[in-house]
């Protein structure tokens, strides 16, 4: 039981700009269930790809022990020959393929003449599958055509059939019905008697309380304690090493009054995209109002960024429900229709959803609100009227660039940012949402979007965030909806949310009796 | 972008370097390449592909592709002749034409493709083969003569010596007025364009000083001629100065970008398939005009051309940049390279060789660039 396979020590991982890792040690035994837990951009996925050769030696410092022996990675394979397997949120598999090649892929057997011996691969297969207990997945049925939770067990025999002695499963859980999470927990128990070291990434209190034998928190790079037995730890415990800090004095309080609701969210509700009957988002209410940050908090998949979404008409077609601006029944079909009605969105991931990076900052600024620098019929650009608004908008926001005609793929991240801000405070929004307005900027960056977002709203733009970083969170927001597993689950105000209480709704680790 | 400002030069303006080196070196080997007569042949030549390669930019800018062009063309040129025949007077059938045959299968490509996110290279390829069948039907496989006097002059007549020169000496009257304003505001901002404008700025003059020369004796500027410029213009100012033309840059830098910032994605992309099908089609009945009559095979693989004068011209196949200046210049090196090749006596099947080598060159270029800026 007390048999350390693996040891990571002193692991240091640095993006530019960023330290993901900051002298991590680690250790993992066989036979037991290592549960990895910490807030979004914790460090969590960054560690295990370092252990799965996904970040190769020597793009990280530190040192590896596999069984003892050093290992630096240079690539995944290399770490599945000695053993590690990841299984990683988005699965790995050719849909198009059967059950069998997948599993065996660039390792099917040969017959003597070189060709795949099929016979021998299926038979192989189905001894695997029939290990794991799963009767009803076929060989032969192609991976596309079983369900995710079958496809996650497929993932896992691959990896058994490497002779994986440690395996990940990096939020194994997040795209699996109760029924199938069930399932894949009585496989993991499986393995654990099997003597394999199974290291289980996740933020669902209710599952590593079920599954883990001991848990590891990992803060802003860092590890948080040792190793504790779960027996040994409360879940406040848990939730209070994840958060830690203490609130700086970088959020002044808001001495605002909130005006008028201008916009009202009744039963709204989206379509999973791919699973039919499932739901991403499940019967939403709430409503924000002029002059109010309104906080939007919640783990990685809980809904928030759909949400929010699908209030900009992102998905018309999956989107239920009733919304109301400013007391009348608006129909939001498409962005376009948002943008109409006053909304903006800044959205999360700003390279593939936001900027134009091989455009200038002037192209960049306007493209949503081009009736500013233009007049109908046709449509014509006034350059200079372009030129002088958006050079404008770079000494406002204090942008770090030679001039409207920089190419904005040039630009540092925090610039970036601060371009969408522009081209979103030149529509003129009345709600402005922003997913995650601050990640990977640096700080001075992100001071001047925090004081900026005060700035709007004191000026009576009703202003909802969504953050990844608690303290940002409760830092910037009059009112905080928390939301987990697409229902807003409960509601704060600015003087009773507290990190810990916040986060206990989010993990699900408190929910609602119903 | 970094490295000697002459080697960024040379970069930045490789094909138009391209040109003027190929151009200089036909003049010096051939003298009959520089007479006014061969320049105004292969201005007239150009005009065809040119006019579908300013369509087929904005297709290919925007990400997409249409392969079906040629056979529009072929359609175009035999549905004019076809009406004329059935006693349409020219000035009607021509737009009659323009409205149902460039209109209708741009609407059908345009259709498929934004509204129901069918890949444009298939729904295309398959127009391709469909108008083809359909110019063969229409007139059983055999040409068929123009049955409208007039209708020649479209693709024959000239403007005459005289008012080409005026027109001309508007022009450049014009690009001084527009260069004057752009020193003085940049005088005002304080930004050294020099490097960016000084090609660009060069070469208007000199295409005008060229332009005087070939068409301001002899006969004059040739109609189609006059309506490709008039056409590229248009083209390069809705690009450059308009709301559409910015859109175009956004569709095909970051099509979600481009929808998340409240762009009409479907409306847009339906009016760049119909823009291209009208213009193919618009070539297809100059084509006919100047041969006075229609032969179904008319247009058969000028994709190819238009798409290498695209390429050639700097466009990339990504989607989200090039210019209709470049696709110009793309289709001058493809016109002066046909004409020089058969004045040299380079065998057709050579011709065919050599071509393909500068589209590779030209695609291999871009990716260079590509890398450039990413790096």
């Amino acid at each position: 039981m007390s048999d350390v396979v693996l040891k990571m020590e002193h692991i240091v991982k640095e993006f530019p700009g960023v330290r993901a890792l900051d002298d991590v040690d680690f250790e993992a035994r066989a036979g037991e269930v290592l549960a990895l837990m910490g807030e979004n951009g914790a460090g969590k996925s960054t560690l295990m790809k370092v252990l799965g050769g996904v970040w190769p030696y020597p793009t990280y410092q530190g040192d590896i022990f596999i069984k003892g022996e050093r290992a630096r990675f240079k690539s995944p394979r290399e770490a599945m020959d000695a053993g590690v397997a990841i299984i990683h949120q988005e699965l790995n598999l050719i849909p198009e393929l059967t059950v069998a090649e997948n599993i065996f892929l660039d390792r099917q057997p040969a017959n003597a003449f070189g060709a795949i011996d099929w016979r021998r691969m299926n038979a192989d297969a189905a001894a695997l599958l029939k290990e794991l207990g799963l009767s009803d997945v076929r060989p032969t049925d192609r991976v596309k055509h079983i369900a995710v939770g079958k496809q996650q067990m497929v993932e896992i025999a691959k990896a058994l059939s490497k002779n994986a002695s440690i395996l990940i499963l990096d939020e194994p859980t997040s795209a699996l019905t109760d029924k199938e999470v069930t399932e894949l927990f009585r496989v993991i128990r499986k393995l654990r008697q099997a003597g394999v070291c199974l290291c289980y990434i996740s933020h669902k209190m209710e599952e590593i309380e079920e599954i883990a034998d001991r848990v590891v928190v990992l803060r802003d790079g860092r590890t948080i304690g040792a190793p504790t037995a779960i027996a040994d730890i409360t879940l406040d415990q848990i939730i209070a090493r994840m958060v830690g800090r203490e609130l700086t004095e970088m959020y002044p309080a808001s001495t605002r009054q909130r005006g008028e609701t201008i916009l009202d969210v009744t039963n709204l509700s989206v379509d999973h995209p791919s699973l039919p009957g499932e739901q991403k988002v499940k019967d939403v209410s709430f409503s924000a109002s002029c002059g109010e940050i309104l906080g939007l908090c919640g783990l990685m998949g809980s809904g928030r960024t759909t949400l929010v979404s699908a209030l900009f008409g992102a998905f018309p077609d999956a989107t239920h429900g009733d919304v109301t601006i400013v007391g009348k029944k608006v129909e939001i079909r498409s962005p376009a229709d948002a943008i109409a009605q006053g909304i903006a969105l800044l959205t999360e991931d700003r390279k593939a959803l936001g900027l134009f990076l091989g455009q200038p900052i002037s192209f960049n600024t306007t493209i949503s609100s081009l009736q500013t620098v233009s007049a109908p019929p046709i449509g014509v650009i006034d350059a200079d009227q372009e030129r002088a608004l958006t050079e404008r908008y770079i000494a406002q926001l204090n942008v770090k660039a030679p001039g409207a005609d920089t190419i904005v793929g040039t630009l540092s991240g925090g610039n970036q940012q601060k371009i969408l801000l522009a081209r979103w405070l030149n529509a003129n929004p009345k709600i402005f949402i922003l997913d995650e307005p601050t990640r990977g900027i640096d700080i001075g960056a992100k001071v001047e979007i925090h004081k900026l977002l005060h700035r709007l709203a004191d000026q009576g733009v009703a202003i909802i965030i969504i953050s990844s970083e608690l303290e940002e969170l409760l830092g910037m927001s009059d009112r905080i909806l928390v939301m987990n597993e697409g229902r807003i689950v409960q509601e704060f105000s600015r003087e009773n949310a507290s990190r810990e209480a916040v986060m206990e709704w989010a993990t699900g680790a408190r929910r609602v009796e119903t | 972008m970094a490295g000697h400002p002459a080697l960024r030069f040379i970069r930045t303006n490789a094909t138009l370097i391209a040109l003027v080196v190929l151009t200089v070196a036909l003049a010096l080997v051939d003298p009959t390449f520089a007479t006014a007569r061969n320049l105004s042949n292969v201005a007239r030549q150009v005009t065809i592909v040119g006019i579908i390669g300013v369509g087929m930019t904005m297709v290919i800018l925007i990400a997409g592709i249409d392969l079906s062009v040629g056979s529009v063309v072929g359609v175009a040129a035999v549905v004019v002749t076809l009406l004329m025949q059935y006693g349409l007077a020219a000035w009607l059938a021509v737009p009659v034409t323009l409205l149902i045959v460039g209109g209708v299968i741009g609407l059908w490509n345009g259709f498929w493709i934004a509204q129901y996110r069918i890949p444009p290279f298939i729904i295309t390829l398959g127009m391709l083969t469909i108008g083809r069948g359909v110019a063969l039907s229409l007139t059983n496989g055999s040409s068929i003569p123009a049955a409208d006097p007039s209708f020649a002059l479209l693709g024959s007549a000239y403007i005459p010596p005289v008012p080409t020169l005026a027109l001309l000496a508007l022009a450049a009257l014009a690009g001084v007025y527009a260069l004057v304003k752009a020193w003085r505001e940049g005088r005002k901002t304080a930004l050294p364009h020099a490097e960016r404008d000084i090609p660009g700025i060069v070469a208007t003059a000199v295409g005008l000083l060229l332009a005087a020369y070939v068409f301001g004796g002899g006969d004059g500027l040739p109609i189609p001629v006059a309506i490709f410029a008039v056409i590229a213009a248009v083209a390069i100012f809705v690009l450059g100065h308009t709301r559409f033309g910015r859109r175009l840059y956004a569709l095909g830098g970051n099509e979600e970008a481009a929808r998340l910032s409240g762009i009409n994605i479907t409306a847009t992309k339906i009016i760049v398939y119909v823009t291209v099908s009208l213009l193919s089609a618009l070539s297809g009945i100059l084509l006919a005009s100047r041969l006075n009559g229609a032969s179904p095979n008319l247009g058969n693989m000028f994709e190819l051309d238009a798409i290498a004068a695209v390429v050639i011209g700097g466009t990339s196949l990504a989607g989200g940049s090039g210019t209709i200046g470049g696709t110009i210049v793309g289709a001058l090196i493809i016109g002066v390279l046909n004409n020089g090749m058969s004045l040299l006596g380079v065998s057709s099947f050579y011709q065919l060789i050599i071509k393909g080598l500068i589209i590779s060159l030209a695609v291999w270029f871009d990716v260079l660039q590509k890398k450039s800026w990413k790096g």
